[in-house]
């Protein structure tokens, strides 16, 4: 009972943790544009990189937004990480077989769900194979990531004790999870103590397993509060960052919002003479 | 001194006289492959290395960067980089906190954006150059002193790094070896900003330590609120340069051109960056040719910063940035005109369509827009006529990073090139994708102690590579005339810097110029050619 409440515990603080962090991202000032092109929200022009600036009067001229071209990009990035592929081949094949190892895993643990409740043969077998699927391609990437930063100069010397302890921290949870769940995968067992967890029932586990949720419990609780936490940030410097090329118009949001922070103005400032020539442009 | 493949993020506070050298350079193409075809670099001197910061890689780029001459200077040096670095992530950076924090907090060091970057490669993988090298220099300071981890945790979170005055002022330094040009950004999954990062260093040494380069800050924007141009042209100076030009354009093609000045309720406030009025005056005497032609409603401005676009804060200093913007912006006012049309100046159409934006609302802004748009329009419905048989000689392209992987301007160009030079040729890669001409974020007006060799051997040498292979076998024989047409200021200036220290112009016959110049020179109405493509043609 206690590790079935330690690991829903350690679940609902990663969805907690992590949604204080997308709040504080939220929540900040809004900033100076930095419009990086392509910007796939960019109808007609996203494929060459281009903008509503091409036009004469753009300004008074209705913006012509695609918000399908946006979410295509979107979901090429998070199905595909499509930056690293076009940029960086080497290491988006182990980093791809990582991240869709863990999307397999994610699957698994709702399929493990649904097969409590619905226990059909075809259901079990699929999330076995699911399950297996998402153990080889995340433990394969993983441990392919944690080679080329032992030993690629290059990656090595830039990598802190932290950074290689998030990488063994997750080895660690997948080896374990392997070890323990290998026999319950193929029997469909894991649906059994899935259900266990889910009704607070005390866990009919072994040692192995017991380690296992321990440290997958401890990785929920760290991921949110380490740079693993990516999938927050990634929203903001993508959307809020290099795709917000939203223009300053009169009776726009970005006006009101504007107009909103310059009833706040900051109270820090800064100390070169020239700064405080002129009229107040800390506003 | 370290060889660059050993140099590590905290050797930057090793105590040595130089931390390396830029001893590999990729090799040119075409005639450059030869020995001898460009000089060497010229070593420090002993007097800047006592007087200046030459300890990171033998250039000095910030000249007010001084050596302390007291322990106590040194401290007090050291204490307000923290104070200021304490202040990027706090209410005093709201406009660039949340793009800031992403890339301090998110960087997974996997280093795909090195290969985008032109300065590392440029100089065959050096260290110190890869783009994620300062800023995890700084990663390092601001977690030693800013965060909890590091203050508990010291090197296990990388917050393992010394902090003194040498180590300060390389990091200064270096950010001034990137070109703020954001390819890096472009392919990073985690969509980080490396260049951004580089700007934060330069703008907590100018806003917080009072230190810039002298041609951005004391003779750049200074000047330039001072006087109303960071080139010194003060109003009566102007109105002079354009008699000069009023004068040259019917000399030179015969027509009687005034250039309208200060006209009320004009439909466009144009604005040069003034630079042009000096060193390119056919540049804006080619706007007026063509504005009058095509019969357009348009003014110059003689108030205070009215005609010069130029925003140098837009590389080093957020203060000194909305300064000059608002004032643009007050001049365009005072005229009443509807809109405001960037001349031919990369960083002027980001520092007044995109940096501004946000600066300031409502009836305080006029539109701002850039002169592509408008001129592909004049092409496209015939306003202006044009016989591209006048343009036949090779010409490519450089696309000035500020307005087109910055703005998204890309196509209105290649359409107006494609239209009037049959022997348009992009060079590889273009468009949002191209490469800085080597002089952005200020490169092309620093010229302190060596560091133009370092902007034309080593910044700029990725574009001069892509010249070269843009004309192909074209490129050596001196009887084709050849033409890189660059419709920005600064990249005009590093262009001509580059061709004169590569003698390019001299042995090969390549040139280099505006859009609008060329334009101009296929005019059907221009009788003689614009372009003569000698020394001084206006």
């Amino acid at each position: 009972m206690v590790l079935s409440i330690y690991v829903i515990l350690s679940v609902l603080c990663f969805i907690g943790f992590s949604s204080y962090k997308a709040w504080k991202y939220a929540t900040m000032p809004m900033h100076s544009r930095l419009d990086l092109y392509p910007v796939p929200k960019e109808a007609g022009r996203a494929e060459y990189g281009g903008s509503y600036y091409e036009e004469t009067e753009w300004w008074a001229k209705p913006r012509k937004v695609s918000h399908l071209g946006e979410i295509k990009d979107m979901l090429m990035e998070m199905l595909f990480i499509k930056k690293l592929f076009q940029n960086q081949r080497k290491l988006w094949w182990p980093s791809y077989s990582f991240h869709l190892g863990i999307y397999f895993l994610f699957a698994w643990t709702i399929l493990l769900v649904i097969s409590v409740a619905w226990p059909a043969t075809f259901i079990v077998y699929l999330t076995s194979f699911v399950g297996i699927v998402g153990f080889i391609l995340a433990f394969v990437g993983n441990v392919v990531l944690l080679m080329h930063r032992v030993f690629e100069q290059d990656l090595k010397k830039y990598t802190t004790p932290q950074e290689y302890f998030n990488l063994i921290l997750i080895l660690a949870v997948l080896v374990t999870g392997i070890y323990a769940w290998s026999g319950s995968m193929i029997s469909g067992q894991a649906g059994q103590t899935v259900g266990q967890l889910i009704s607070l029932q005390a866990l009919e586990v072994g040692p192995a397993l017991t380690i296992h949720l321990v440290l997958l419990g401890f990785m929920f609780f760290y991921i949110p509060l380490s740079k693993m936490n990516h999938y927050i940030g990634k929203y903001f410097t993508f959307h809020k960052v290099l795709w917000d090329n939203d223009p300053n118009l009169p009776g726009s949001k970005v006006e009101q919002d504007l107009q909103e922070a310059a009833a706040n103005p900051p109270k820090t400032k800064w100390s070169a003479p020239h700064m405080n020539e002129g009229r107040d442009l800390n506003a | 001194m370290r060889k660059s493949a050993d140099l590590k993020p905290n050797d930057i506070s090793k105590p040595v006289d130089q931390l390396i050298q830029v001893d590999s350079l990729k090799t040119l193409p075409g005639p450059y492959s030869k020995d001898g075809m460009e000089p060497d670099f010229t070593e420090p001197k002993e007097a800047w290395k006592s007087k200046y910061c030459t300890s990171l890689d033998g250039f000095v780029g910030i000249d007010t960067l001084v050596r302390p001459s007291s322990p106590e200077e040194e401290d007090e040096f050291v204490r307000k980089f923290i104070s200021g670095l304490e202040k990027v992530f706090a209410d005093s950076n709201n406009n660039f906190l949340q793009p800031v924090q992403l890339t301090m907090d998110y960087c997974a060091k996997c280093n795909t954006c090195s290969e985008a970057c032109h300065v590392f490669e440029a100089t065959n993988h050096n260290e110190l150059y890869r783009p994620i090298y300062r800023s995890e220099v700084l990663r390092k300071i601001y977690k030693k002193h800013f965060t909890t981890s590091g203050k508990l945790l010291g090197s296990v979170v990388g917050a393992d790094i010394d902090v003194n005055w040498e180590s300060i002022a390389r990091l200064g330094e270096l950010a001034y070896r990137c070109n703020l040009c954001r390819r890096c950004a472009q392919t990073c999954p985690l969509g980080l900003d490396n260049a951004l990062m580089a700007r934060e260093i330069r703008k907590i040494f100018s806003q917080e330590m009072g230190i810039a380069p002298t041609p951005l800050h004391t003779k750049g924007s200074m000047l330039q609120l001072q006087t109303g141009s960071s080139t010194g042209i003060n109003k009566a100076a102007l109105l002079d340069m354009l008699e000069f030009i009023e004068e040259d354009i019917e000399e030179k093609t015969g027509r009687k051109i005034k250039i309208p000045m200060d006209k009320k309720g004009a439909d466009i406030l144009l604005t040069h960056n003034a630079g042009e009025f000096m060193a390119w005056p056919e540049n804006p005497a080619a706007f007026a040719i063509l504005f009058e032609e095509a019969g357009l409603d348009w003014t110059l401005s003689s108030s205070m910063i009215g005609y010069d676009n130029v925003n140098y804060g837009l590389w080093y200093d957020d203060s000194q940035a909305k300064k000059v913007a608002l004032q643009q912006f007050q001049a365009a006012k005072e005229l009443g005109v509807r809109r405001i049309i960037i001349g031919e100046c990369g960083h002027a159409h980001k520092a007044a369509a995109v940096s501004a934006d946000r600066m300031t609302s409502g009836d305080n802004k006029v539109p701002v827009e850039s002169f592509l748009p408008l001129l592909w329009e004049l092409v496209e419905t015939k306003r202006l006529k044009f016989d591209p048989e006048k343009n036949n000689f090779p010409v490519t392209l450089h696309d000035p990073c500020n307005f087109v992987r910055q703005m998204g301007i890309v196509q209105p160009q290649r359409n107006i090139l494609k239209a009037i030079c049959p022997q348009f040729r992009e060079m590889t890669p273009h468009g949002v994708n191209n490469y800085c001409c080597g002089g952005g974020s200020g490169f092309a007006i620093m010229q302190s102690q060596n560091f133009a060799e370092f902007r034309n051997k080593v910044s700029a040498r990725k574009k001069f590579e892509q010249i070269i292979s843009a004309f192909g076998d074209e490129f050596e024989n001196p009887d084709i005339i050849k033409y890189v047409c660059a419709p920005c200021s600064n990249c005009k200036g590093t262009i001509r810097d580059m061709f004169e220290f590569y003698e390019a112009t001299a042995k090969f016959n390549v040139h280099y110029g505006g859009l609008v110049e060329l334009m101009v020179n296929a005019l059907v109405s221009q009788k003689e050619p614009f372009l003569t493509f000698e020394e001084d043609e206006f």
